[in-house]
C-alpha cells in the first residue's frame, strides 16, 4: 500500500517538476550591448526615436539610480543581482510595417498560440448579447508587435499604444503624466525602470468615455538574460471607465529573469479603473533554480472626486514576487480596493500587500488578500493603511488570511496602520489557519482526489478574490491555481 | 556621555520613534530628593518594597527582603538603549516551594537626569511572584530586565508609568519554561514618554504569555510599544491586549508580533490592538504582525482605530448624560479592557484608578 502511495506522490512531483508552459522560440534578436551605462540608456531612447525630453528624463532616472541601494526590509531572500550581466534591449528585428496579423513573424504567431492567447477576435463569449470584445496589447519580450482592435478604440476615442509609440505621437499627453504617480525616485527598481524600460503600455480613456472592451496586454519573458522593464501608464478622464487586464506565462529558464515594471494608473473625476493580473511566470523547479524575480511598483492616483481604482491579482508565479499595488486616495469621496491571492509552492518566496493612502474625504478602502503557502515557500502580506490629518470620514476595511498546506512553509502579515483623524474607521482582520482533516476527509469521500479535494477547498478560500475577476481571467485564474498546487499534498 | 548612538525612523523597529529629547537628558545633573509622596500599593501581605531614585536604592524608605540589590547576572543586550544599563540593579530569585512572598513593589524615580538599570526575576519550578512597578520624575529612565520562568512558575508583573514628563524606556528579556506563566500589563498615564520593548519566549511546552496594556497620550506625548512573542515549543498560548487613546497632538504607537517557529504545532496566538482618537491632531499606528511556520495553529489579531461610537454617545445623550462625562465613560471602560486583566486585587484597582485620573486630566482641561 505504501508502496503504491510513495509511486504516486513521486509521480505527482515529477509532473510538478515540469512546468507546462516552459518552452522557448527562436526569432532574431537585436540585442543592446550586455551591460548597463549610460550608454545603454542612450541606445534604448536612440533605439526607440525618442524625443530629447525623454532621453533627459532616462538620464536623470539613471543617475539617481547610482546613488540608490535595493531595498532590504522586505522578507525576502534575494540572491545578489549583476546588474551588468544582463540585456536591457531586445525586440524582434525590425520588420516593414504590419498590415495585418498574418504578416507576423510565424514563430511568434505559434508562440502565442501555445500560450492561448486569445488575439483573434473569435475572443467572444458565447451566449453574450452584444459580445463583449477583448483588445490584446501583445508585449513580446520589450517591443509591442501587434496591436488589434486600435480602430475600433480609435472611435470610441480611446488611445490605446504602446508607450513609445504614444511618446512619439501623443507627448504632450505623456509628458503631463509619465511619473506623476510613481516618480523617476521614487524606488530602486521603479528608477531602474525609468531609465530602461523598453515598452509598455499607454491608455487614455477620454472624458465621459466607457471603454467598450476590456484592455488586456499579456506579457511574455521570452529571451534569455534579458530584463524586463515595461511601463504603463493608464489615464482615465473625468467620467471614464477601463478595465484592464494583465496576464503573463513565461518560458522555463535556468538563469533568474529579473522584471521591474512600473505601473501608474491616473483617475480623474468620476472615473473608474479596473486593473486585473494573472501572474504565472515560472516559479524556478522545486529545489528553487530559476524562476523570475518580480520586482514590480504599482500605484494608482484617484485625484478627482468619486473617482474609483480596484486592484485585483492573482498570482502564482515567479520565483520571488515584490509588489504592492496601492491607492493615492486624494479625491473627496475616492475608493481603492484591493484583492488579492498570492499562492506560494516549493521555494518560492512572495512579499505583496498594497498601500491605501487616504488624503481625501470620505474616502473609502477596501483590502482582501488570500494568502496561501504549500511546499518550502514563504508568503508575506504587507500593507499599509494611512489616514491623513485631514482626511474626514474615512471608512477601511482589512481581511488578510493565510492558508498553510504543509509544516514546511511560512505565512506572514505585516500591516501597517497609521492614522491621523479620529473620524476614521479603522478594522483589520487575520488569521491563520490550515486546511482542516473534515473538509479533506468531506471532499475525498465524495469520491475527489486528494490533489482536486484541495484545489477545491484553496478555491473556495480564495473566491471572495477570484469572483472580482472578469469572467475572461476567472476561469484561467482557478485553473492556475489547481496547477500551481501540484505536488505540494500527500 | 559620549555613548549615545542612536537608532534613526529608516531602522524599521524605530520608525515611530522620537529619541531627539535623550542627549540633551542624558548630559543633565540630577538633582536629588526623595519625592513627597511614594504611591505604595496598600496591600495586606507587605511584600518587598524597594525606592530607587536615579537609579540608587534609597535604603531607609525600602524593605528589600528577599531582593537581591548589587551585580546582577544578566546577559548583555544589542538594543540601543537597553545595552546601556550597568551591571548594578535589582534580583528576584525565588527557589521552588518558597514560601508566599507578598506583592514585590518597586518604585523608580528620576529627578531630572538620566540613570540606567538592570534587573532580573528567576522564578525556579512552581515559584509564584507577583511584582509591581511604579515610574515617577521627569528624567530619562532607563531600564532592561531579565526574567526567566522555569516549568510551572507564574510570574504578574505589572508596570505604571506616571512620571510628569522625561523619557521611560523599558526592555525586557523573557523566557517561559513548561506549563509556566507569565503575564504583563503596562500602563502609561503620566507625561513622559516612552519606549516599551518586550521580547517574549515560549520556549517550554504548553507556556502562557500575556502582554499588553494601555498607552494613554496628550500633548506632543509619543508612546511607542514594540512587542515580540515568539512560540517555540508546542501548545503555547498568547494574548496581547493594547488600548491606546491619543489627545491632542500625541502619538501612540505599538507594533505587536507573533512568531510561531516551525514545529510550534497547536498554537494559539491572539492579537488585539485598538486605537481611539480624542483629538483632531492626533495619531494612532498599529502594526499587528504575524509571523507562522507552523500549519497546525490557531493565529488571529484584530486591530481597529476610530473615535468614541457614536451610537454609545447618542445613548448616553438620550438617557440624560452629559456628553463630557459620557465621553470619559466610555474611554474609561476602553481602557479598562487592557487593564482589567491584572490578577492582582489591589494592584489592578490602582492602575484602575490611575488611568481614571489622567482622564479626568483630559475633562479638566476641557472644562
Amino acid at each position: 500500500m505504501s508502496d503504491v502511495r510513495n509511486r504516486e506522490a513521486q509521480e505527482a512531483a515529477e509532473r510538478a517538476a515540469t512546468y507546462e508552459w516552459g518552452f522557448t522560440s527562436d526569432i532574431e534578436q537585436e540585442f543592446a550591448p550586455k551591460g548597463l551605462s549610460e550608454d545603454t540608456v542612450r541606445f534604448i531612447s536612440a533605439k526607440k526615436n525618442e524625443p530629447e525630453w525623454m532621453l533627459e528624463w532616462r538620464l536623470k532616472a539613471y543617475a539617481k539610480w547610482l546613488e540608490m541601494r535595493a531595498p532590504d526590509w522586505a522578507k525576502l531572500n534575494v540572491p545578489p543581482i549583476d546588474y551588468q550581466d544582463a540585456y536591457y534591449y531586445a525586440a524582434p528585428k525590425k520588420k516593414p510595417e504590419l498590415k495585418s496579423l498574418d504578416e507576423l513573424d510565424p514563430e511568434i504567431r505559434r508562440t502565442y498560440e501555445k500560450l492561448g492567447i486569445p488575439i483573434e477576435e473569435q475572443k467572444v463569449l458565447a451566449g453574450v448579447e452584444g459580445a463583449r470584445k477583448v483588445a490584446v496589447d501583445a508585449v513580446f519580450d520589450s517591443v509591442s508587435v501587434a496591436t488589434t482592435f486600435r480602430e475600433e478604440l480609435k472611435k470610441a476615442g480611446v488611445i490605446f499604444l504602446s508607450i513609445s509609440e504614444a511618446i512619439r505621437e501623443y507627448p504632450e499627453l505623456v509628458k503631463k503624466w509619465l511619473g506623476r504617480v510613481v516618480p523617476i525616485h521614487d524606488n530602486y527598481f521603479a528608477t531602474l525602470n525609468s531609465a530602461v524600460f523598453s515598452d509598455g503600455t499607454f491608455v487614455y480613456i477620454p472624458e465621459g468615455v466607457r471603454c467598450p472592451m476590456e484592455l488586456s496586454t499579456y506579457f511574455r519573458i521570452n529571451a534569455a538574460n534579458t530584463g524586463q522593464f515595461e511601463r504603463t501608464l493608464i489615464v482615465a478622464d473625468k467620467g471614464s471607465y477601463v478595465s484592464y487586464l494583465e496576464g503573463c506565462t513565461a518560458p522555463m529558464r535556468d538563469e533568474n529573469q529579473l522584471h521591474a515594471a512600473v505601473v501608474e494608473l491616473v483617475a480623474l473625476d468620476d472615473a473608474e479603473i479596473k486593473y486585473s493580473t494573472v501572474q504565472n511566470w515560472y516559479p524556478g523547479d522545486a529545489e528553487g533554480k530559476g524562476g523570475i524575480y518580480n520586482f514590480v511598483t504599482k500605484r494608482a492616483l484617484c485625484q478627482g472626486r468619486n473617482s474609483k481604482v480596484s486592484w485585483t491579482q492573482v498570482e502564482t508565479g515567479s520565483a520571488i514576487t515584490w509588489k504592492y499595488p496601492s491607492c493615492v486616495l486624494a479625491g473627496e469621496n475616492s475608493v481603492g480596493e484591493f484583492y488579492s491571492v498570492a499562492l506560494t509552492n516549493n521555494r518560492q518566496q512572495a512579499d505583496t500587500g498594497t498601500k491605501m493612502i487616504h488624503l481625501g474625504r470620505n474616502s473609502r478602502s477596501t483590502i482582501v488578500s488570500k494568502g496561501i503557502s504549500a511546499g518550502r515557500s514563504d508568503n508575506t502580506y504587507r500593507g499599509l493603511v494611512r489616514v491623513g490629518p485631514t482626511a474626514e470620514n474615512v471608512r477601511n476595511f482589512t481581511q488578510c488570511d493565510s492558508l498553510l498546506l504543509g509544516d514546511q512553509c511560512g505565512a506572514h502579515t505585516v500591516p501597517y496602520i497609521e492614522v491621523r483623524n479620529p473620524s476614521a474607521q479603522i478594522e483589520h482582520e487575520a488569521t491563520t489557519s490550515k486546511i482542516s482533516e473534515d473538509q479533506l476527509f468531506y471532499a475525498m469521500s465524495r469520491g475527489l482526489s486528494q490533489e482536486d479535494a484541495v484545489a477545491l477547498i484553496v478555491n473556495g478560500f480564495a473566491r471572495e478574490v477570484l469572483q472580482q475577476l472578469p469572467m475572461e481571467f476567472a476561469v484561467e485564474a482557478q485553473k492556475l491555481l489547481g496547477i500551481s498546487l501540484e505536488g505540494s499534498v500527500g | 556621555m559620549t555613548l549615545l548612538a542612536l537608532p534613526s525612523n529608516r531602522e524599521e523597529s524605530w520608525r515611530w520613534s522620537d529619541l531627539s529629547a535623550l542627549p540633551e537628558i542624558a548630559a543633565r545633573q540630577p538633582q536629588g530628593g526623595v519625592p513627597e509622596r511614594l504611591p505604595w500599593l496598600d496591600c495586606a501581605t507587605g511584600g518587598p518594597r524597594l525606592l530607587f531614585v536615579d537609579g540608587r536604592l534609597v535604603a531607609a524608605e525600602s524593605n528589600p527582603g528577599i531582593v537581591g540589590i548589587g551585580a546582577v547576572d544578566i546577559a548583555p543586550s544589542d538594543h540601543a538603549l537597553a545595552r546601556l544599563v550597568g551591571h548594578e540593579g535589582w534580583t528576584l530569585r525565588l527557589a521552588s516551594g518558597h514560601a508566599p512572598l507578598g506583592l514585590v513593589q518597586v518604585i523608580h524615580a528620576s529627578t531630572g537626569a538620566a540613570d540606567h538599570l538592570p534587573a532580573r526575576i528567576e522564578l525556579d519550578v512552581d515559584a509564584q511572584a507577583s511584582v509591581v512597578e511604579t515610574f515617577l520624575g521627569h528624567g530619562w529612565t532607563n531600564r532592561l530586565s531579565e526574567i526567566t520562568l522555569y516549568k510551572g512558575a507564574r510570574l504578574m508583573l505589572a508596570r505604571r508609568i506616571l512620571s510628569e514628563a522625561g523619557y521611560v524606556s523599558l526592555a525586557d528579556r523573557v523566557t517561559i519554561g513548561e506549563g509556566a506563566s507569565f503575564t504583563l500589563t503596562t500602563l502609561a498615564a503620566g507625561g513622559a514618554d516612552t519606549r516599551l520593548d518586550g521580547e517574549v519566549r515560549l520556549a517550554g511546552d504548553a507556556a502562557y504569555a500575556e502582554a499588553g496594556g494601555a498607552l494613554l497620550a496628550r500633548g506632543r506625548q509619543r508612546h511607542d510599544a514594540n512587542l515580540v512573542v515568539r512560540h517555540e515549543q508546542p501548545h503555547g498560548v498568547s494574548r496581547q491586549v493594547w488600548r491606546s487613546v491619543a489627545d491632542d497632538q500625541a502619538t501612540c504607537s505599538v507594533a505587536a508580533r507573533v512568531e510561531v517557529a516551525r514545529g510550534a504545532q497547536k498554537t494559539d496566538g491572539e492579537q488585539s490592538l485598538k486605537g481611539l482618537l480624542l483629538s483632531r491632531t492626533g495619531t494612532i499606528n498599529s502594526k499587528p504582525e504575524l509571523e507562522i511556520f507552523a500549519d497546525d495553529v490557531k493565529c488571529a489579531h484584530g486591530a481597529t482605530v476610530g473615535e468614541l461610537n457614536r451610537d454609545a454617545l447618542f445613548y448616553f445623550a438620550s438617557r440624560g448624560v452629559p456628553a463630557e462625562e459620557a465621553k470619559a465613560l466610555l474611554t474609561g471602560a476602553f481602557v479598562a479592557d487592557a487593564l482589567e486583566r491584572i490578577g492582582e486585587e489591589a494592584a489592578r484597582e490602582a492602575f484602575l484608578q490611575d488611568a481614571g485620573a489622567w482622564l479626568a486630566g483630559k475633562q479638566a482641561d476641557t472644562e
